[in-house]
């Protein structure tokens, strides 16, 4: 509604400067759900708390990890959140009542774990040296099905010892970074090789795979469109492409091309990236840097650095671009603060007293013919009573719905609860040293698990974020 | 508590000015009530029974904003203005203006110390009994079974047969317990729940099929006057005199938070909750509109929003926006993300806006002025589309709100003199008129079918909508009730209730 008003859309569409900063314990992981009314915030205690973007504060906390969140994924009515921790474990959460809803455990430390994006009992895992997993949550037993890491080979013929190789070759293939279509008809898979493969979630087979790069692959976003791909990796270049219309009824496999569209890197410093993110609309990408503290933003037009953003002391890790508009979060790696950078528009002066207009010259005023002249009130008032014969609709709201239509008619309203206490100001924590906190105060009637916290936030020092050092431990 | 509310004279500057104007005002006010009735017979009694009221020097004035005689100076430029420089002349008409206003909320305490407590029910009762209507014996009834159906003023009520709209709202309810004038109520989002406001400090709920007295939240310390219901019908916010606005749990009947939203500088004045629930929005005497963050009772953002009482606040549909009115005759519209205000809406006789709200698609903005009449504005060109006359408000904050029957839409407002009046947006013709209330009507809310309408006699009315064909056999038939086989619905346990405050 406000855009009726506002003539924000005059405004820049990347975000210049941090509006806010909010905190609960050491954020690690962020996400936005579609909406992008809320956020979601993983923690390095596990925590898992869902942040109000209306009021900047916390609409739920989530407990029931033990270590550090690794990835979060919202289902697509915002009702459902799907969190991975290192500690071997999914747990799917239902923020109506804030319940673990489903929980599943690995053998190994997650990576990241994605709900399809239709369905929010299936999801995909990339595990730490596992083959990547596509979990059914449809029954009261989950199902996992083993995804493949290495291509299939078309020489079925070759001999022995090429198989031999082959084999080894394959078995050093290990899926990093999964991400669902669009459609959810296929999975994108990227691998420790840099290969970026095509999954079918039907037959849990490789139908499609290439080298797109020479290193780990650690990220791998969409837009919203799904048209365009973007790509980090540990050799220091965030490549986008161009994915064709995978769900396509004639798909053939073996034609899919994937064509490359940008490599954007910094070559001067030869910089390498923590994580990246595209815009809303997919026009810019942003990229937070690994040992240092400005955030890049490059527009795709022409592949060009636009701003470079700097604020905080300490290097940011976990960067997300909110689904509609200019606002992008990220989380700084020592603190654990998350960093809301947004665009402000000045207050329009002309608003708050309607007969004045704003110029930006001196205009010369015309006198209306009949400006001055004097009419009996009564006349003047049955005149303007006369001019309010317009039809209006005061029902229907013909304005354009926007994203709420596609969103499945799910009309999921969080619940408002008031028992969260006030535990989520900045002065919950005090910084301690380095990268470790303590909890100031340990009233107001808390579980457990919160006296762990100090354990776990002194053990984040060694391992900052899940996604940065995702290659490290390698 | 009774120490909480100073006599006259002995309060801090702001409110002692109230408090004197009060006794000077409350005898012509009362006049120009007992002027409103018609019947003759009724007028004497009323007299009789303000002459007591005025003899206890108990200015049980009920009104919620009269400002009429505030001076007007266009001060729109900057809401800050009057704030720091009240010159002594404009402070005095001023605070003429609210002593009316506050007088209703505050008589409560007063005559809670005061031993004729008794007396002064029997008083306030008094214009209830007489002047509800043709029938006696119908409201007499009406005083020990409460709830009643008082359908006895369906003549009023038929519409004119070729308007698009048709509300037919029959009476079917009558809810007494609150001592005191109600200033707002209003009917849960699901449409179960009636919440009532009273300057009696207390706010109740009711079951708005059954009229059943659900609670009583007591806890403020002086008359409530506005309250609003969250979005998923449980929680309900309460904006007092105390300068406190609390937050209820509709099931437990107990506040949802240890302790109240406090930061107003003064009278809490209206409420309104986004539609999401997350964020409340207050307006103040102390003219400026807060925004809250309801999960962690954070005050948000605070708008320096008017120059007068800020007097009707509300969210449009989505959420986004936020528009506030105030007696100094502007309506202005907020960005609620960016606390930005967007528009200000102001007419040219520039009339104190004592009510607004945001048409049901969020397009529009209807704002209530003390001029008798609504309009509905487009805030986006800034231009009047609409002017709906044909009630009475010239010295009281009424409201009313849209509502539809048929997917045609209306608009209901109440009127000073007792009556509900219900438009048809698009011709801008009065569709119906409901005779409800002795005295001021203040308030009332739709929901779906159902009406509420509240007002100085400290009655809430509930209304239901037939459609027209069975409207048009009723009409023909002397008893309504029997005609649609409603029954009187009574409460044992409320019934109880009554009749313990009725000896």
């Amino acid at each position: 509604m406000n855009l009726l008003l506002s003539d924000d859309y005059l405004l820049q569409d990347y975000p210049e400067n941090i509006t806010n900063t909010i905190r609960s314990g050491h954020t690690t992981c962020l996400r936005f759900n579609r909406k992008g009314d809320y956020l979601a915030s993983g923690r390095v205690d596990g925590t898992v708390v869902v942040w109000d973007l209306e009021t900047m504060g916390v609409a739920q906390k989530l407990r029931g990890h033990r270590s550090a969140i690794t990835s979060l994924s919202w289902s697509r009515c915002g009702r459902f959140l799907l969190s991975a921790c290192q500690g071997w474990r999914v747990v799917l959460w239902d923020l109506k009542d804030g319940r673990r809803y489903r929980e599943v455990r690995f053998r190994a430390p997650i990576y990241t774990a994605e709900l399809h994006p239709w369905n929010h009992k299936l999801f995909v895992a990339s595990v730490f040296d596992e083959a990547p997993s596509l979990v059914d949550l449809s029954d009261s037993n989950d199902v996992k099905h083993i995804l493949p890491s290495a291509p299939r080979r078309t020489n079925i013929d070759a001999d022995a010892a090429t198989k031999e190789k082959q084999a080894k070759e394959d078995a050093k293939q290990m899926t990093t970074a999964t991400v669902w279509t669009v459609t959810g008809d296929h999975i994108l898979a990227g691998t420790n090789k840099g290969r970026l493969n095509l999954i079918d979630p039907n037959t849990h087979e490789i139908i499609w795979s290439e080298k797109i790069c020479s290193s780990v692959v650690t990220t791998l976003r969409l837009t919203g469109s799904g048209r365009e791909l973007l790509v980090n990796s540990q050799d220091r270049i965030i490549r986008t492409f161009h994915v064709p219309n995978l769900s396509a009824e004639d798909l053939d496999p073996d034609t899919i091309q994937m064509p490359l569209e940008h490599k954007f890197q910094d070559v001067v410093n030869r910089l390498s990236w923590n994580h990246v993110t595209f815009s809303a609309t997919g026009e810019y990408v942003a990229a937070s840097t690994y040992n240092n503290h400005e955030l890049y933003i490059w527009e795709r037009n022409h592949g060009s650095l636009v701003r470079m953003l700097e604020g905080p002391k300490e290097e940011q890790g976990v960067i997300e671009w909110h689904p509609h508009r200019a606002i992008l979060a990220a989380c700084g790696l020592e603190t654990g603060r998350i960093y809301i950078w947004s665009v402000t528009s000045p207050q329009r002066w002309s608003a708050l007293a309607p007969d004045f207009v704003e110029v930006e010259e001196n205009v010369e005023y015309d006198e209306r013919e009949d400006e001055f002249d004097i009419h009996p009130q009564e006349e003047i008032n049955k005149r303007r009573l006369d001019l309010e014969d317009e039809d209006i609709e005061v029902l229907a709201t013909d304005l354009r719905k926007g994203y709420d239509e596609d969103l499945g008619g799910t009309d999921f309203r969080m619940p408002v609860l008031f028992d969260l206490g006030a535990s989520d100001s900045e002065e919950e924590f005090v910084a301690v040293s380095t990268g470790t906190v303590r909890r100031r105060s340990m009233g107001e009637g808390q579980d457990g698990e919160d006296v762990e916290e100090d354990k776990t936030a002194a053990g984040a020092k060694k391992v900052p974020a899940g996604k940065g050092t995702k290659a490290k431990k390698k | 508590m009774a120490e909480l509310e100073p006599p006259a004279n002995a309060g801090p500057p702001s409110k002692r000015r109230k408090v004197q104007d009060d006794s000077a005002d409350s005898t012509p006010r009362y006049e120009s009530l007992a002027k409103q009735d018609s019947q003759p017979g009724e007028k004497i009694i009323l007299s009789a029974s303000i002459r007591e009221k005025s003899l206890q020097s108990r200015p049980e004035s009920l009104s919620r904003t009269p400002s009429r005689d505030r001076k007007r100076d266009n001060k729109y430029y900057s809401s800050d203005h009057s704030r720091h420089s009240r010159s002594p002349s404009s402070s005095q008409s001023r605070s003429r203006s609210r002593s009316r206003t506050r007088s209703g909320s505050r008589s409560p305490l007063r005559s809670r110390s005061d031993s004729s407590s008794t007396r002064s029910r029997s008083g306030s009762r008094l214009p209830g009994r007489v002047g509800s209507g043709p029938d006696r014996d119908s409201i007499s009834r009406s005083l020990r079974d409460t709830p009643l159906l008082d359908g006895q003023e369906h003549e009023d009520s038929t519409p004119p047969a070729h308007q698009p709209v048709r509300p037919h709202y029959v009476p079917r309810l009558l809810l007494a317990g609150h001592q005191e004038p109600i200033s707002q109520v209003r009917i849960s989002p699901d449409g179960r729940w009636i919440a009532s406001s009273s300057a009696d400090a207390t706010i109740r709920i009711w079951e708005a099929s059954t009229g059943r007295h659900m609670d009583t939240l007591v806890g403020h310390m002086a008359g409530v006057s506005a309250i609003a219901w969250a979005p998923d019908s449980r929680t309900l916010a309460s904006g007092s005199d105390d300068k406190a606005i609390r937050l209820w749990d509709r099931v437990t009947g107990r506040p949802m938070k240890p302790k109240p939203l406090l930061g107003h500088h003064s009278y809490v004045y209206c409420l309104a909750f986004s539609p999401k629930g997350n964020i409340l929005a207050s307006g103040s005497y102390d003219e400026a509109v807060f925004l809250w963050d309801v999960r962690a009772g954070r005050l948000m953002r605070s708008l320096p929003a008017h120059s007068d009482p800020v007097s009707g606040i509300d969210f449009c549909q989505d959420g986004t926006l936020v528009v506030s009115c105030s007696t100094d005759g502007l309506t202005r519209i907020w960005d609620t993300s960016t606390g930005q205000c967007l528009r200000t809406l102001v007419h040219e006789d520039n009339p104190p806006i004592t009510s607004v709200c945001f048409a049901p698609n969020g397009r529009y903005v209807l704002a209530f002025s003390m001029d008798s009449c609504l309009r509905l504005w487009d805030y986006v060109s800034g231009t009047v589309k609409k002017t709906y006359s044909g009630h009475k408000n010239e010295g009281f904050s009424i409201g009313g709100c849209f509502g539809s029957v048929d997917g045609e839409p209306f608009i209901a407002a109440p009127s000073e003199d007792g009556e509900i009046v219900l438009w048809d947006v698009k011709n801008k013709e009065v569709v119906q008129r409901i005779q409800g209330h002795t005295g001021v009507c203040f308030w009332v809310d739709v929901c779906e079918d159902i009406m509420a309408s509240a007002g100085e006699d400290g009655r809430i009315r509930v209304y239901k909508h037939h459609n027209s064909e069975v409207a048009k056999e009723i009409n023909g038939v002397s008893g309504v009730n029997e005609a649609l086989g409603d029954l009187v619905v009574t409460d044992p346990s409320l019934q109880n209730e009554d009749i313990k405050k009725e000896i």
